[in-house]
């Protein structure tokens, strides 16, 4: 298993592959090497982006490599552009946080859409695996304090840093209503989902963005050796916010793959997630605030189930998948119920 | 039994013939295969259990007046919209698990947190 490759498989997508040879010319603008490619195949596709393993050779030695791309226009609202993300994974890398090294950015004449070719890494990428075998038994003794490590230095790095970035985001009261909006935008009425935005309302605040933020940071998006935390994947999320929403996310029920006694992704506890992360220069953890971030975090979840159910309703991608993700709604309704109602879950 | 074919044994011959072609189907058709199976279920499982109905009580007995469920449910998100109801109010977060609690044990009732919040 490879870089992004626990992504929704969605027909539809693509409609063309790219070819080895188009590939080839992306890299050999890229790197001053004699560079063939040998294979391109589709791992999976999300709505509007998709990735590929690329089998390369690199003045004759094997070169493997991860394309990411998606049709041009096709990156959707509120997403980072492809360009942007591949050079925030690339300042991730300078701050010591382990990401896929960036090999090339696509251009217009590429033909191949808005994209990047990335390093592809060694190691385990579906959660359900490495949570699971016992394999990953010393890996998931460490990971809780890589993860606290890494969301650290990110939650550090200087917004100067990233000014000429298109990071969405702004203040919490902000992202909030934006939240909201988007619940009312598929005209469902769902008691508890309106509960939570009620409770969040009290407390969420209206501070304004002090960080970058991952936005995507779960146990589905790591690469997991034998020593831990490979790499950190899928950054086209990210945006200025609060640190403290990474911890909340990473945190719900849903990336614990059903591994629900472990709150941090299915592999750790909470407390030692909040003293690793204040140990390695990250803020003192507010308990209160984190688990406002958990609430958020799962009221999103329940968003995106939503989404992909509209998805199908609506035609965009008519999907059995997608329509039985909109099914999930009730147990991310059970879930936000337990959360406001006993404070963890 | 006043139908031959009941919804029930149309719904079981077609998770029985998803079944029967499981083997020769791979990648991505045998995953949709699996999912459809599994909608199926849930289809089953609804037919069997009248979620509906149960979350139709629950809401109805908090709001203290009978209505169709989707007035119900658009009734209680107005009034959390407006603030007339918050997440303090005496009573709401019980009645919203009780109604909540039936739509899993149909959606997925292998989800760990139905029987946490069963077990209350």
């Amino acid at each position: 298993m490879v870089n992004g490759s626990t992504k929704l498989l969605t027909p539809g997508w693509p409609v063309t592959d790219p070819t080895p040879e188009a590939v080839a010319a992306v890299l050999t603008r890229a790197v001053a090497c004699d560079v063939s490619v040998a294979r391109v195949a589709a791992l999976s596709g999300g709505a509007a982006s998709a990735t590929y393993a690329v089998d390369a050779q690199r003045d004759g030695l094997p070169w493997p490599l991860v394309l990411q791309c998606a049709a041009a226009g096709d990156v959707a609202d509120g997403a980072l552009p492809k360009a942007d993300q591949a050079a925030l994974q690339s300042l991730a890398g300078r701050h010591g946080i382990p990401v896929a090294e960036i090999v090339a950015v696509l251009r217009p004449e590429d033909g191949l859409g808005e994209g990047f070719v990335m390093a592809r890494i060694a190691g385990e990428a579906l959660a359900p695996k490495w949570l699971k075998s016992d394999d990953y038994a010393a890996a998931r003794t460490v990971l809780t304090s890589q993860c606290a490590r890494v969301l650290a230095r990110l939650h550090a790095v200087p917004l100067v840093s990233v000014a000429g970035l298109a990071l969405p985001g702004g203040r919490t009261g902000a992202a909030r209503a934006r939240m909201f909006a988007l619940y009312r935008s598929f005209s469902v009425n769902s008691p508890v989902f309106d509960l939570a935005f009620a409770w969040l309302a009290e407390r969420c605040g209206d501070a304004e963005a002090a960080a970058i933020v991952h936005g995507d940071f779960r146990s589905g998006n790591f690469i997991i050796d034998a020593t831990g935390l490979a790499a950190v994947l899928d950054w086209e999320l990210a945006h200025l916010g609060e640190g403290a929403e990474d911890l909340g996310w990473l945190c719900a029920n849903a990336w614990r793959f059903g591994v629900w006694q472990k709150p941090v992704g299915g592999f750790g506890e909470r407390e030692a997630l909040y003293d690793a992360y204040a140990a390695a220069g990250g803020a003192q953890v507010d308990r209160a605030r984190a688990h406002m971030w958990e609430v958020w975090g799962t009221l999103r979840w329940g968003l995106a189930c939503l989404q992909l159910g509209h998805d199908h309703v609506s035609g965009r991608v008519r999907s059995v998948e997608r329509a039985a993700i909109g099914r999930r709604v009730s147990e991310v309704e059970l879930d936000l119920l337990h959360l406001i109602r006993f404070g963890d879950i | 039994m006043s139908e031959q074919i009941e919804v029930t044994a149309l719904v079981e011959a077609v998770a029985a013939f998803l079944k029967s072609i499981e083997g020769e189907l791979s990648g991505r058709s045998a995953f949709h295969a699996k999912v459809a199976a599994n909608a199926l279920s849930i289809v089953a499982r609804e037919l069997a259990q009248a979620p509906r109905a149960a979350e139709q009580a629950a809401l109805a007995g908090y709001l203290g007046h009978a209505a169709g469920l989707d007035a119900l449910r658009a009734e209680l998100c107005g009034r959390l919209r407006a603030g007339q109801l918050t997440p303090e109010t005496p009573g709401l977060l019980e009645a919203l698990s009780a109604a909540v609690i039936a739509k899993v044990a149909v959606d997925n009732p292998r989800y760990a947190t139905l029987a946490r919040m069963q077990g209350l």
